[in-house]
């Protein structure tokens, strides 16, 4: 599905600005991959996605248009913003696969909080171990076992997002089933995102000065 | 302006001064000759400007190097360091006061002021005075009315208050600000044209009084910021305080307690430890001197390389806390680092040299001279913002997490740190009450847990929401940060399509009508220089007017009839009169009076612009 500028008519590869015209649009849509030009899928080359926005930075950023009227310079930043949202999302392996699957119907991470049943077991050690790490002095039998517990929770995090990605590969139908098992990999993996961020402040904490 | 649009090239009041509006220096460019170039005076061995006040007597303020010169003599009746103040309330700056020979008090809305000679300045008034001289300087050295559109850069790190704190300075000033630009982009900029660079670059900028650290990626003349990370009060300034604390512990006998808490003493002290400081970077050993006669004090020591780094060492340990926590936003090791480069005087500290070396494991680049590097990064923005290349553009972030005080006094994160701006974000709001007609919200930045330890940006308070039962309103409050940092606070109530208007109480902050008051004050006691400055440029301005006018006139006189032509002729009669007046709103009527009369023209000559460029196209396309 292309659309077309409502000025010239071209093709329009981003809903953002025309590229045949050079005009930014005010148009709506929210989908971050038409929006940036991507093909939509979980798998996606990070390359191309650098180059797609800085392409469009290039055309779009408020800085481009210093010398335009303050409507066109409003409207541009307004569209720079939509831009950098749509990157944060596509960039990033946890919020692609979430946007997938809210987009193809599929339960949010509110309607649909739980984590896989063999995963709650591990969950319940993995928090007393950072507990344990936490309040422990820093020396070091603690960091190599942080650096231990750091190593697992990767491990555990790519067998997860490989999963996540098989499953959205090709992407399911609008509102099947799977979309279900998705979320719940998807919760497990924000659960180990959040343990994985506390190890690294932890160990930031103990890399610094004592101030 | 119909003629300047069709005159851009010789139109020079487009262009876009960089002003980098430093701690203890600041520093001013221009992009001219197809390159930024740093503003100074002939004789000057230096370009920096001091961003110094002195008050005398009489009243009469002097400002950076002479102010710097008097300060040394009666540092009682000097300011230093302003920009340590900016958007801080009593509370957030206590350390720095202790410099401060003012007494230091706190408007409602949380803006210090000093007291000096009589009269009450916020910093945002005191910065303009800095700023206003600096554009003299730029004057003075273009042999020209500067610019009066400005980019004007800030530490990376700078919240919102401090970066609006900024920007009234500059409109107090009557300056337009073109953008707010972080001051370790605005280096990189500056570094990665000079070398037409790709890659991975770390900037470390220690500067007199605030320290930044930003990684960012050079592709394809895009400099893209990942992360940065900092801290407002961390320079120069307090490792001339260890000095300081060095001297006085060891004069602390023959001094009594009411010197001890001198200001004007203890800032007469700074500037000795500051030279020592300055010294040390040369020489492996410095003399410390305290000398006041008037107290009998005559006291001297030396101070050795190692004695000092081992007192600087917890704050260049906390620069190297912020570079870990940058590397880690950016998802990156110091070894994808392949540049690294120092910004601010206070890298000249060899031992910070050293350590910057040893945690990067790469020496760090130092050819450009890194007091000027900032200012000619912000020059290369203003040329970009003033339309002048579409070759370079920057891509930089918000340095710290925004968040809404809820329920329990936690902070729920809207924006998260090291997000690319310009960005916008939505938060829905409801009421908790039947018939409630107001929801208050408090706005924070920065990465604590608790409301409490972070930093107020303000209290809004939404009003205007209809009547209707507990939880059924939805208002959408959005909030939008631009591309200078700065953030804006809108809602709508979405459940009737009512606007619900918001009221904002700014903290740390001045209302627009305060700016405007003292905007009008500091005309009226600044006066002459300014409002003369604003005559210059508007008679550059007609003069521009006047040639283009004439030049052009000539080519299509015959297209014209008769009337417009004598028009047009006696619009230029009136404004090269009114350029040898001094009356600036009879000057402008005549500026404006040109402009009007050669509408006709400039149609005519966009119109045979326009044939001329179809009639290419049409060649082109055949």
């Amino acid at each position: 599905m292309t659309d077309n500028c409502p000025k010239c008519w071209a093709d329009l590869r981003t809903p953002l600005f025309c590229e045949s015209c050079d005009e930014v649009l005010d148009t709506q849509n929210d989908s971050p991959f038409r929006i940036l030009g991507m093909a939509q899928g979980f798998h996606l080359d990070r390359m191309s996605l650098r180059k797609r926005l800085l392409h469009l930075s290039r055309h779009l950023h408020p800085d481009v248009h210093g010398t335009a009227d303050d409507a066109t310079r409003d409207l541009a930043q307004r569209k720079t913003a939509e831009l950098n949202a749509a990157f944060q999302i596509l960039e990033d392996d946890f919020r692609r696969a979430s946007w997938l699957v809210r987009s193809l119907g599929g339960p949010t991470e509110e309607t649909e909080p739980q984590m896989p049943q063999a995963f709650l077991t591990e969950v319940l050690e993995w928090n007393e171990a950072v507990e344990e790490a936490r309040t422990s002095e820093p020396g070091s039998t603690e960091s190599a076992r942080l650096a231990g517990l750091e190593d697992e929770l990767r491990s555990e995090r790519k067998k997860l997002m490989d999963g996540v990605a098989a499953k959205l590969t090709p992407l399911p139908e609008l509102g099947s089933p799977e979309l279900v098992e998705v979320r719940h990999k998807l919760n497990a993996l924000r659960y180990l995102d959040r343990t994985l961020c506390q190890l690294e402040e932890l160990r930031l904490k103990q890399a610094n000065s004592p101030s | 302006m119909a003629f300047l649009e069709l005159d851009v090239l010789n139109n020079d009041n487009k262009a876009i001064l960089g002003i980098d509006l430093g701690t203890t220096n600041s520093m001013v460019a221009l992009f001219r000759d197809g390159r930024p170039q740093v503003l100074a005076l002939e004789g000057w061995a230096d370009a920096r400007i001091p961003s110094a006040l002195f008050f005398d007597e009489d009243g009469t303020v002097a400002v950076g190097r002479e102010a710097r010169a008097k300060a040394v003599d009666e540092p009682g009746a000097s300011m230093l360091s302003i920009k340590r103040f900016m958007g801080c309330g009593l509370a957030d700056c206590e350390n720095d006061l202790s410099n401060v020979p003012f007494k230091a008090s706190e408007s409602e809305n949380g803006v210090v002021a000093f007291d000096i000679r009589g009269r009450r300045f916020t910093p945002q008034q005191l910065s303009a005075r800095i700023l206003k001289h600096i554009w003299d300087v730029a004057s003075d050295a273009l042999l020209e009315p500067a610019p009066l559109r400005a980019v004007i850069t800030v530490p990376a790190y700078f919240d919102d208050a401090q970066r609006q704190a900024t920007r009234d300075a500059a409109r107090i000033a009557g300056l337009d600000v073109a953008r707010i630009v972080n001051e370790p982009t605005a280096a990189s900029l500056a570094y990665g044209l000079d070398r037409k660079k790709e890659g991975t670059v770390a900037v470390y900028d220690l500067g007199g009084g605030t320290f930044d650290v930003s990684i960012l990626t050079i592709e394809e003349g895009v400099f893209r910021v990942l992360a940065t990370a900092g801290n407002t009060h961390l320079g120069g300034d307090d490792l001339d305080r260890v000095l300081v604390g060095l001297a006085l512990n060891e004069i602390a006998e023959q001094l009594d307690e009411g010197v001890k808490r001198d200001p004007a003493f203890l800032q007469g002290v700074r500037l000795a430890a500051e030279r020592t400081k300055i010294e040390l970077s040369q020489k492996p050993s410095a003399e410390l001197a305290v000398v006041a006669p008037q107290l009998g004090l005559n006291w001297r020591r030396e101070v050795t390389r190692p004695q000092f780094e081992e007192l600087a060492q917890p704050w260049i340990d906390r620069t190297l806390d912020a570079c870990r926590q940058a590397l880690l936003d950016a998802k990156l090791k110091t070894k994808d680092i392949d540049e690294v480069v120092l910004v601010g005087g206070s890298t000249r500290i060899p031992a910070v040299r050293l350590q910057v070396e040893s945690f990067f494991g790469r020496k760090p680049k130092s050819e450009l001279n890194p007091d000027e590097i900032v200012a000619l990064g912000a020059a290369v923005q203003g040329h970009v913002l003033a339309g002048g290349t579409r070759e370079v553009l920057l891509l930089d972030v918000t340095p710290l997490s925004l968040g809404i005080e809820t329920v329990g006094g936690a902070v729920a994160k809207v924006i998260q740190r090291n997000s690319a701006i310009p960005l916008q974000a939505t938060e829905g709001f409801t009421t908790y009450a039947e018939n409630q007609t107001g929801i208050d919200f408090h706005v924070v930045q920065g990465e604590r847990e608790m409301a409490k330890d972070c930093r107020t940006l303000g209290r809004f308070k939404l009003i205007g929401i209809p009547p209707m039962a507990a939880g059924m309103a939805k208002v959408a409050v959005h909030f939008s940060i631009d591309a200078n940092g700065i953030l804006t606070v809108t809602a709508v109530e979405n459940s009737t399509s009512t606007k619900a208007s918001i009221e904002v109480q700014p903290m740390h902050g001045l209302t627009d009508d305060e700016v405007e008051v003292m905007l009008e004050e500091s005309f009226a006691h600044a006066r002459s220089d300014f409002d003369e400055s604003r005559l210059v440029n508007l008679k550059v301005e007609i003069s521009t007017m006047v040639r283009a006018t004439e030049k052009n006139l000539h080519f299509v006189a015959d297209q014209l009839d008769r009337e417009t032509r004598d028009e047009i002729q006696d619009a230029v009669t009136a404004a090269k009169k009114a350029r040898e007046g001094q009356d600036f709103a009879a000057t402008q009527a005549a500026r404006d009076g040109l402009e009007q009369a050669t509408l006709p023209l400039a149609a005519l000559l966009m119109d045979s612009v326009a044939k001329a460029a179809l009639a290419g196209k049409k060649l082109d396309s055949f």
